[in-house]
């Protein structure tokens, strides 16, 4: 089967506002999630905005990231299994990071 | 999954115990060090399983979100080492153990009784309670009062604001004032059980977190050192109220009136745990108002399967009720048992003055019962009048199906809309 990266992206201060039930049913519904038959991998990165590394006039240089002014942030990916990106993409609708304001991108780790 | 309500729960002991810690002047910090543990929470379970004492990881994860704040922001100046020093062993300590669960009961009475204040207005009373000892949010709490998110919103700030400007503390009130305070405290809870008992908002008929909210906040103060019969007398109240909850509204969501009620549902534990309080309230000399409501919820619960409830006694404890509170909503009730008792005439003649009363006349239920009472006359015509009258004052989804319902009923043909 073929494999695909879920990433997770969002903005750290969206749930500044939650209250603690809605944060509850928030982690049920994330643990719930990452406990799926079709779920290989998953990861939470570090809240932290990285770094950034490119070249600049032939030296490679590493400046804090994120390199755009976007306000959402990688915080985490899957790596699920599915038949096509169709279902991919179906199974993915359901996350309930979409619940909370967030995106997730979608790419199939490409079988060579 | 988890423990149900188990955030909302910790949420209220963790903010209480770094209050007392930082300082009532510092509530603020306390509740985002909170919210701090409850995301680090959400970031990690999911991946890494729910820890094994789930509270003490919020507790402890709190702890040190409060550090490194207290340290940013260099709080208190030359005390924050000591500070520091004292969020890190208390954050360190055993959660399980009976005097750590001791202090957090404590810590959260105490916090109850600041919020309670006489400097701080009614209202951000509730307000302040709901959010900083219930853990509700500021858009939870405006949905229940159906209040505006704003408006909640600035009462939470100006009563900080009063916390911070009086130097309010957690130190329990002096003899001299504890009475009042307490008196503050039971009425503050007292409110938020009505306002989770009949909703008014959209859908919702009861709002259960509240109602036990409110009931788990009295079981605190009725089991302290400095609580009175009246309190136990309120828990009483709350618990035989809120045991019959399950059987009030049907699976589809509608209202059913007492006589129809599924007895079977009532919640045993709920009606334990409330003669239990009642009989502790009768120690004493003291006849308070939560007192006589006690002893009408026991006599309704009290009615045994497929028999009316004692309603002269009802009407009896009603008398007594409006020695102490001629409010124009007891007298409402009132009216109500004096019609089981005497009839729906006299029960019509005791609604009468409440007719003309301001406090009344966008209170839907007076129009209701009126109607009701004159549908028992045989006064259709009048009756139908009433109810739609009703159905143009304020009032939640089960309840406008219920009206709408005995409106058929009167004009004997279906309603349209």
């Amino acid at each position: 089967m073929a494999q695909y990266m879920l990433l997770l992206y969002d903005d750290p201060t969206s749930w500044a506002s939650l209250s603690p039930e809605e944060m509850q049913k928030a982690t049920e519904k994330y643990m719930a999630w990452t406990q799926k038959s079709f779920t290989r991998d998953s990861n939470r990165l570090a809240p932290d905005l990285g770094r950034v590394i490119r070249s600049e006039g032939g030296h490679p240089r590493a400046t804090d990231g994120p390199y755009s002014e976007t306000k959402e942030i990688l915080g985490g990916y899957y790596t699920i299994e599915a038949a096509s990106y169709d279902e991919a993409v179906q199974l993915s609708l359901a996350h309930p990071h979409l619940d909370y304001g967030g995106t997730i991108e979608v790419r199939q780790v490409w079988e060579l | 999954m988890l423990l149900e309500h188990l955030f909302r729960h910790q949420s209220g002991r963790v903010v209480a115990h770094l209050t007392h810690l930082l300082g009532p002047a510092h509530l603020d910090l306390a509740e985002e060090a909170m919210q701090e543990a409850m995301l680090r929470a959400l970031q990690t379970w999911p991946y890494q399983g729910v820890p094994d004492n789930a509270a003490a990881w919020l507790f402890r994860v709190a702890h040190n979100a409060a550090i490194d704040a207290v340290r940013r922001n260099r709080l208190l100046a030359e005390k924050t080492d000591a500070l520091v020093g004292e969020l890190s062993s208390s954050g360190a300590a055993a959660s399980s153990d009976p005097d750590v669960e001791e202090q957090l009961r404590d810590d959260e009475l105490r916090m109850i009784f600041m919020c309670c204040h006489p400097d701080i207005s009614r209202d951000a009373r509730v307000a302040l309670s709901l959010k900083a000892v219930g853990g509700f949010s500021v858009r939870e709490i405006a949905r229940a009062f159906l209040a505006d998110e704003a408006a909640i919103a600035q009462r939470l700030v100006r009563a900080k604001r009063q916390i911070r400007d009086g130097r309010l503390t957690l130190e329990m009130p002096g003899d001299r004032e504890l009475k009042s305070r307490l008196d503050s405290v039971l009425d503050v809870l007292y409110f938020m059980f009505n306002e989770g008992y009949a909703a008014h908002e959209g859908g919702e008929l009861i709002r259960q977190d509240l109602c036990l909210e409110a009931l788990r906040l009295a079981r605190l103060v009725a089991s302290s050192s400095i609580a009175e019969p009246r309190a136990d007398a309120l828990v009483a109240l709350m618990a035989l109220q809120a045991a019959r909850q399950p059987a009030r509204v049907d699976h589809a969501g509608d209202l059913v009136v007492f006589e129809d009620q599924d007895r079977s549902r009532w919640d045993r534990q709920l009606i334990g745990l409330g003669f239990q309080y009642f009989d502790r309230s009768m120690s004493g000399e003291e006849v308070s108002e939560y007192h006589v409501q006690a002893a009408i919820a026991a006599t309704h619960v009290r009615a045994a399967a497929d028999r009316a409830p004692d309603w002269p006694l009802i009407l009896h404890l009603y008398d007594q009720l409006m020695s102490l509170n001629a409010s124009p909503v007891v007298a409402l009730n009132r009216a109500v048992a004096v019609a089981k008792v005497h009839g729906p005439a006299m029960g019509l003649a005791a609604i009468e003055p409440l007719d003309s009363d301001p406090h009344l006349r966008d209170y839907y239920l007076l129009l209701a019962v009126r109607g009701h009472l004159l549908l028992e006359l045989g006064r259709a015509a009048e009756a139908a009048a009433c109810f739609r009258a009703a159905l143009e004052r304020p009032c939640s989804e089960p309840e406008r199906r219920f009206l709408k319902r005995k409106l058929e009923l009167a004009s004997g043909s279906p309603q349209r809309r």
